[in-house]
């Protein structure tokens, strides 16, 4: 009785970040709810497999991202792999002056593919180590840290693109994108 | 492109972390959009959905 309690306590502690996830993976509340209402199940039936002492949040975010995949298959919804994507290279500049917008980010989020996008978030936002990240995620270390630097690259080019006089006069960057374009 | 990939990749690389942390605009917005999902209230279907497991299998671990 005291260990379902306890066990049902962590989840219950843990959903606020199963969530925060969850929406960055699917772009979509309601979908993200669903999501977080599965793994809970999910997490619930499997709770003896999960070994007391190991992280909780990485082992309901593995399942969270494992479900969220599977119900895409099962959609049909062609996975983005970004591994044979080729993103154009552009010079990385130096950290902005400007103010950005959250909505503008959050739209260039949007953007990336899926696996970039999840990469960034468990290691930028929920300061989950590379080796978790890599763990979630089922690949190698080296793996993640490419997808993390990618999605950085292509954010700031996003931003840059689409939101370019939100950075206020910057005519050194735009001078070395424009060199190194062509 | 051959000098300014170098100034700007290479002393980023550096420490990817560092690349996505606080002093990194990038680092900050992905914070700033996360802490707010994160700090989104929790609706009540969550708890109940976990009351009510609780309720049908009160035995599955063994004591």
């Amino acid at each position: 009785m005291s260990a379902s309690e306890g066990f049902r306590t962590d989840l219950l502690g843990a959903i606020p970040s199963l969530r925060a996830f969850a929406v960055s993976l699917t772009q979509n509340a309601d979908r993200a709810d669903d999501l977080v209402q599965e793994t809970l199940v999910k997490a619930w039936d499997k709770q003896d497999s999960f070994q007391l002492g190991t992280n909780l949040k990485a082992w309901l975010f593995t399942i969270l991202r494992n479900e969220f995949y599977s119900q895409m298959r099962k959609r049909g919804r062609e996975i983005q792999d970004s591994d044979g994507i080729m993103t154009a290279r552009l010079a990385i500049h130096p950290s902005q002056h400007g103010q950005l917008d959250l909505k503008d980010f959050r739209a260039a989020l949007e953007q990336l593919p899926e696996d970039q996008r999840e990469a960034i978030i468990l290691i930028g936002a929920s300061g989950f180590s590379y080796e978790e990240a890599a763990e979630i995620c089922g690949c190698a270390v080296g793996t993640i840290k490419s997808r993390v630097s990618r999605a950085r690259t292509r954010l700031q080019e996003i931003l840059q693109i689409s939101g370019d006089e939100d950075f206020g006069p910057d005519a050194i960057s735009a001078q070395v994108t424009g060199s190194s374009v062509r | 492109m051959k000098d300014t990939t170098k100034t700007g990749a290479g002393t980023r690389q550096a420490g990817s972390a560092d690349a996505l942390g606080a002093n990194s605009e990038i680092g900050r917005k992905l914070k700033q959009y996360y802490d707010e999902l994160v700090s989104d209230e929790v609706p009540d279907r969550f708890a109940q959905l976990l009351a009510q497991l609780e309720q049908v299998e009160p035995g599955r671990k063994k004591d």
